[in-house]
């Protein structure tokens, strides 16, 4: 039914919001786009995973040592790999990005292998509102999203920290000459990108399950969102997020779900054809 | 043994042309390609549904054509904008393949994929024989490849796209047709992938979808840096460097007591991150670098005064 | 005369910088300014101010040298604590966040000094008396500006920091005469005000209205430094097109 899938394809993109939003934040600060975002959200899962499971912590706090332990890991990243090459251009670390990617998916692979794991948490029964079924995944999705994308904004807007983040999206040298340090906002932001990547790892693997390629089959679409929604805009991030979910669940009315990707990867096509820059970016031309 | 060194040859052979192709999309025109997998794949089924109707050579020919027409619709679409976009496109495009792939059954066989893919020279010699005329065509293959790139690189084609990816606005001042040299480099690139996919569809003579993961985009990324942006000899070198990482790793499968392929497969990948990390920070240059033209290179007569 | 030895208010020694693996631009440069001057450094294309002044607020990391704010060495510090060691720097082109509102770009020019004296709200009021036009309309977009408006929010947002030294790299690029004019009478009251200035100027006859002193610098190196009521049009020439060295 068509209500049904309009308030799962928003759920769906509600999940894919902090995923995107981290990535649009390392683009606009970081100046490239992280390949590395899927493998990120696929360790955050096992890391919420060992939490709960392992160490049989409940699961929202299994998530919260994810989240930390994601922000250490994706520092760790800047510390060794990222900072070494920031000023090679934003193809270098690309590339970079996709040998941290090998290295984080592969750690799961190498530690868990490819079997599906579950976290331990009991399921309630979906509520029935207006002859429309909400999981419970759905409304944890639904509050822990937006909670996490109203703080972001918060920060974002209303506090120095975000003031000096987005100067240094702007325009780095300049805010340096007003005392920002690059580095510090550069891990930061990778701080910030580990956390929400691995709480919506915690979300996805709720919804469906653990394994070392969830965050592979999210990384279409987390891309198609960021550009969807202009690279660098976190606004536009959680809007494209959004639209992404709801055109891949729709989509189900004429292709087969197995399909859900392309769709993502035609919005990708259609996009560069007639607006490169998204719904709220900046110019894309190469110069 | 003949077979063992036929399987190594092939999967190095096969391995130096996706590495050359990248080479020379992104080391020599600046276009970098996570797609790589995809025209690969889309080469390997191209053979293998035409080989019945056209030949082997036939089909390798068509397949190659094909990756370059589609190399030329992607780029074509995205070569106007930054240079992160046609990567982003080209991130998405390896995946969708696979997906095409695995569910057009009607077409590619879905899971089950493609048997019974007829091989070249076939006929020439007896099936308990075959392998080395395999391998000796695998090796004329690259071959012939690596001649025709060396060639196409150090022509004016080639100069013109190294000043291109050096400086484009420099290159378009000077005239240079910017947009159609890069697409032409990347549809060359394409072919070339799609000349790789068939090849490795007449080694295994059967294809199906999981054969075509991300690990060659992996190995051809870690092939180009570790032999050098826009060397050809350095990439052949990073081919070789790789091949000798696998086989290393197979050692340590029987050193150390390893439960399963997974971790093994897992600790392949893992490694090839790392060195790609590893090289991009330590040596971005390669292994080998890429020669520094001299000025002797363009003034042969002039005896080196200013 | 001077009679007393002051400390100068920006002490160079020996500078040298250029990019990545490229030769040197600046070749070796000295320099003592007096507090509360005015210096215009003037130069051919090509000379290496821009390079310079770049090196001197630390964008630039130096080959060789040493520099010192009021006595402070601040060869090794990154233009972040530069900036808390007393210097300011207004950029030539992209000088103030165009995605920031103005009250945002103003807010930032303070909120990361903790701990550099006289920032504050009394400061704040100075140096808005200085351009009462800009604080009329904070939730503009900067890059919605006009081009001398965004100069004098560049001008406002160093000063904010109570700056000791102000480096300003060709103010008046891109303007009107008639901003040109009002750029140069707002750089004499920064000088009122307290603030020693350095000027990288490509407009010499504006420059040489408000400086004290000026230095000429041809292929990185200076090649003139006098008191600007002792320049004249010939001595330009001469330097401007004289072999160098």
């Amino acid at each position: 039914m068509l209500a049904q899938l309009i308030l799962n394809g928003f759920v769906t993109g509600l999940l894919l919001a902090l995923p995107a939003l981290a990535l649009t934040l390392t683009f606009g600060i970081l100046k490239f786009p992280n390949f590395a975002i899927g493998s990120m959200l696929t360790l955050g899962s096992y890391a919420a995973w060992i939490g709960n499971s392992l160490l049989g912590m409940p699961l929202a706090v299994a998530a919260i040592f994810a989240a930390l332990a994601m922000a250490a890991v994706a520092m760790l990243s800047d510390v060794l790999v990222f900072s070494r090459l920031r000023d090679r251009g934003s193809i270098t670390l690309l590339v970079a990005s996709m040998g941290i990617s090998l290295i984080l998916e592969n750690i799961c692979r190498f530690g868990f292998g490819n079997s599906t794991r579950n976290f331990v948490f009991d399921v309630a029964r979906p509520t029935r509102w207006h002859g429309l079924r909400i999981n419970q995944e759905q409304l944890i999705t639904a509050v822990v999203v937006i909670v996490c994308v109203i703080l972001i904004q918060l920060l974002l807007y209303a506090s120095p920290l975000g003031r000096a983040m987005r100067a240094v999206a702007d325009n780095p040298s300049l805010a340096a000459v007003r005392g920002v340090e690059r580095q510090t906002i550069a891990r930061i932001t990778w701080c910030l990108a580990g956390c929400l990547t691995a709480l919506s790892g915690v979300l996805a693997g709720l919804d469906r399950a653990v394994d070392p390629l969830l965050g592979w089959n999210y990384q279409i679409p987390i891309f198609a969102a960021a550009i969807l929604g202009g690279l660098g805009s976190p606004t536009g991030a959680i809007v494209g997020a959004i639209v992404i979910g709801l055109a891949e669940e729709l989509s189900s009315l004429i292709l087969p779900t197995n399909y859900r990707q392309v769709v993502s990867f035609a919005v990708i096509l259609g996009l560069l054809l007639v607006r490169t820059q998204g719904l709220f970016g900046g110019k894309a031309v190469r110069k | 043994m003949t077979a063992y060194l036929t399987t190594l040859v092939v999967l190095v052979a096969v391995s130096a042309l996706v590495g050359l192709a990248l080479n020379l999309q992104w080391g020599v025109a600046g276009l970098v390609n996570f797609g790589v997998v995809g025209f690969v794949a889309l080469g390997a089924y191209a053979t293998a549904l035409l080989a019945p109707a056209l030949g082997w050579c036939g089909a390798m020919i068509v397949a190659a054509v094909l990756c370059a027409i589609v190399s030329t619709v992607l780029a074509f679409l995205s070569i106007r904008l930054e240079e992160n976009y046609l990567a982003i496109v080209t991130i998405g495009f390896g995946e969708v393949v696979r997906i095409l792939l695995l569910n057009e059954t009607w077409l590619t066989g879905g899971a089950v994929g493609i048997a019974d893919i007829p091989r070249p020279f076939v006929s020439l010699v007896s099936p308990a024989r075959y392998d080395v005329v395999l391998l000796c065509f695998s090796l004329a293959l690259v071959a012939i490849v690596f001649a025709l790139l060396e060639i196409l690189v150090r022509s004016p084609f080639g100069r013109a796209l190294r000043a291109v990816r050096d400086d484009a606005t420099v290159a378009a001042a000077l005239g240079k047709p910017v947009l159609l040299l890069r697409i032409k480099a990347f549809a060359i690139g394409g072919a070339v992938m799609g000349v790789a996919g068939a090849l490795h569809a007449f080694y295994l003579t059967y294809i199906d979808p999981s054969q075509f993961t991300s690990i060659i985009t992996a190995y051809a990324f870690m092939a180009v840096i570790a032999g050098g942006r826009g060397s050809n000899i350095g990439l052949l070198f990073g081919a070789g460097s790789i091949m000798a990482l696998l086989e290393a790793t197979r050692f340590l499968k029987d050193a150390v007591e390893m439960t399963d392929g997974t971790q093994l497969a897992a600790l392949r990948l893992g490694l090839i991150g790392v060195g790609i990390v590893l090289l991009l920070i330590l040596r971005p240059q390669g292994l080998l670098p890429e020669p520094q033209r001299r000025v002797r290179d363009f003034f042969p007569d002039d005896g080196g005064s200013a | 005369m001077i009679a007393a030895r002051v400390t100068p208010a920006l002490s160079v020694h020996g500078l040298r910088a250029g990019y990545g693996n490229g030769g040197d631009i600046v070749c070796g440069i000295d320099l003592d300014q007096s507090p509360e001057t005015i210096l215009a450094v003037i130069g051919p294309n090509g000379s290496g101010k821009s390079t310079f002044v770049k090196a001197l607020a630390g964008l630039l990391r130096p080959r060789a040298g040493t520099m010192a704010v009021t006595g402070n060495d601040v060869t090794h510090l990154s233009p972040a604590k530069r900036v808390m060691a007393g210097l300011a720097y207004v950029p030539q082109e992209a000088n103030i966040f165009r995605n920031l509102t103005i009250r945002e770009n103003l807010k930032l020019a303070t909120e990361f000094l903790r701990g550099r004296t006289g920032v504050g709200p009394a400061q704040q009021a100075q140096v808005m008396e200085l351009f009462p036009e800009i604080a009329q309309r904070p939730k503009l977009l900067a890059g919605n500006l006009s081009g001398g408006q965004r100069q004098m929010l560049a001008f406002a947002c160093a000063l904010l920091a109570n700056p000791e030294v102000l480096l300003l790299d060709e103010p008046s690029a891109g303007l009107s005469p008639k901003f040109v004019g009002e750029t140069m009478e707002a750089v004499a009251r920064v000088r009122e005000s307290g603030v020693t200035v350095l000027l990288v100027e490509q407009n010499v006859s504006a420059a040489l209205r408000v400086a004290d002193e000026v230095m000429v610098l041809v292929a990185g190196r200076k090649s003139l430094r006098v008191p600007a009521k002792d320049i004249s049009n010939a001595d330009l020439a001469d330097l401007f097109f004289a072999k160098a060295g």
